[in-house]
């Protein structure tokens, strides 16, 4: 007997949301391994330019990041050259990352962004 | 000390009025600490989940809290109000918003908030404003009309009344439950109110956090279907950045608009809510 086609379809709908919230779950779990996983380098001091530079990039560049001439700017500002920028954008926990032609903070950066705030108030 | 001017404002106006003692500036920022790096002289900071909202339940602060805040920014019947926040005024128009709730007159934004102050290299300072010794006198009173609740929004659903939801695509369609960076703020189903507008917040600003002209905003709206001679209700997933589309349609632009400050963390968390998934099926239809 073929299959309703209503039940099939409620069926992959209700999988569907299954997976959505798994996708959730494991967004949520991640984000706590990410928090870890900076906390636990946080024995790794960033030096106090390196975090201004990724304030800069938030304050100056809301939520659209900055202009690449901007970006070269910030970086001259706290005492990088231009190759020295390039080191933001390496490696898996990247603090920036290019989004056409603006540079724009990661999660990872943003929590770097968050860690240098919560200095000051310590 | 209103000038009866508009409710957007400049560096330049804000700059040539700083000392003014009828002046209240408030920094409102996503990240509250961020003030500490420098701020507008003689701006108070409002932080959100302090000030804005009740310390327990999850509601707006009640009229004894907002006349205690107030009292401490030195609010009077003489004021004139300026927000300005990072994030391109989210949470500064979260404020303007409640203010605007409790019956305050005089509120203005500046227009690219913190972001455009600091890039056009205007002045800022690390110090606090004194605290306020004067009594105030103004007192809360919920205007009708500006907040939307869950009922407000389900009766919408029979339609009259458009609903806007200004998260981003992804946010909408239940492709996410939030933006990364949030995950704290995620409810317990992914997807939108069924009949809502995608109709993400930053059409409505250019990159540098400023708003577009009226001109533009009316077409960029129009574009993503929203008829600006009907009423609306905005909202997004803890109400700041519907805020911030509420201020553009009700200060800006003339439309009657409330912001549903439940938004989608508590529509998408109620049992037996209506949700939707994927993308709009048709935008031009409305």
């Amino acid at each position: 007997m073929p299959e309703d086609p209503q039940h099939a379809l409620a069926t992959v709908r209700s999988e569907l949301a299954r997976v959505r919230s798994a996708v959730g779950r494991i967004e949520r779990s991640l984000n706590e391994l990410e928090a870890s996983a900076s906390a636990a380098g946080s024995s790794r001091r960033r030096p106090e330019r390196y975090l201004r530079v990724l304030v800069d990039v938030y304050e100056l560049g809301g939520r659209h990041g900055v202009a690449v001439e901007a970006w070269a700017n910030i970086g001259s500002r706290r005492g990088y050259d231009r190759r020295g920028l390039g080191g933001f954008f390496t490696g898996a926990r990247a603090p920036l990352r290019h989004a056409g032609d603006r540079v724009v903070l990661t999660a990872y950066g943003q929590r770097l962004v968050d860690e240098y705030l919560a200095g000051l108030a310590a | 000390m209103s000038d009866g001017g508009a409710v957007l404002v400049d560096g330049a106006w804000l700059q040539a009025r700083l000392g003014d003692p009828d002046l209240v500036v408030c920094e409102v920022d996503e990240r509250p600490l961020i003030y500490r790096l420098g701020h507008v002289p003689g701006a108070h900071c409002l932080d959100w989940r302090i000030d804005l909202q009740d310390a327990v339940s999850r509601d707006l602060p009640d009229i004894e809290a907002v006349r205690r805040l107030w009292h401490r920014i030195g609010l009077s019947e003489r004021s004139t109000a300026v927000f300005y926040g990072d994030q391109s005024n989210w949470y500064a128009c979260f404020a303007f918003w409640l203010f605007r709730l409790y019956g305050v007159a005089d509120l203005r934004i500046l227009d690219g908030g913190r972001q455009a102050w600091l890039a056009e290299e205007r002045p800022v300072t690390v110090d606090a404003p004194p605290e306020n010794g004067s009594k105030t006198t103004l007192r809360p009173q919920v205007q009708a009309g500006l907040r939307a609740t869950w009922r407000d929004v389900k009766a919408a659903l029979d339609g009259g009344v458009q609903l806007l939801d200004v998260r981003t695509p992804a946010e909408y369609r239940g492709d996410v439950l939030t933006e990364a960076g949030y995950p704290d703020e995620g409810a317990q189903r992914a997807g939108h109110i069924p009949g809502a507008l995608s109709v993400p917040w930053d059409v409505a600003v250019g990159r540098d956090g400023r708003l577009l002209d009226p001109e533009r905003l009316r077409a960029r709206l129009e574009e993503h279907g929203v008829n600006l001679a009907a009423p609306a209700i905005t909202y997004c997933r803890i109400g700041e950045r519907s805020a911030h589309t509420w201020f553009v349609l009700q200060e800006l632009l003339g439309v009657s608009a409330r912001n549903y400050d439940g938004s989608w963390t508590e529509w998408g968390s109620m049992i037996g809510m209506p949700i939707a998934i994927g993308d709009q099926p048709d935008r031009r239809k409305m």
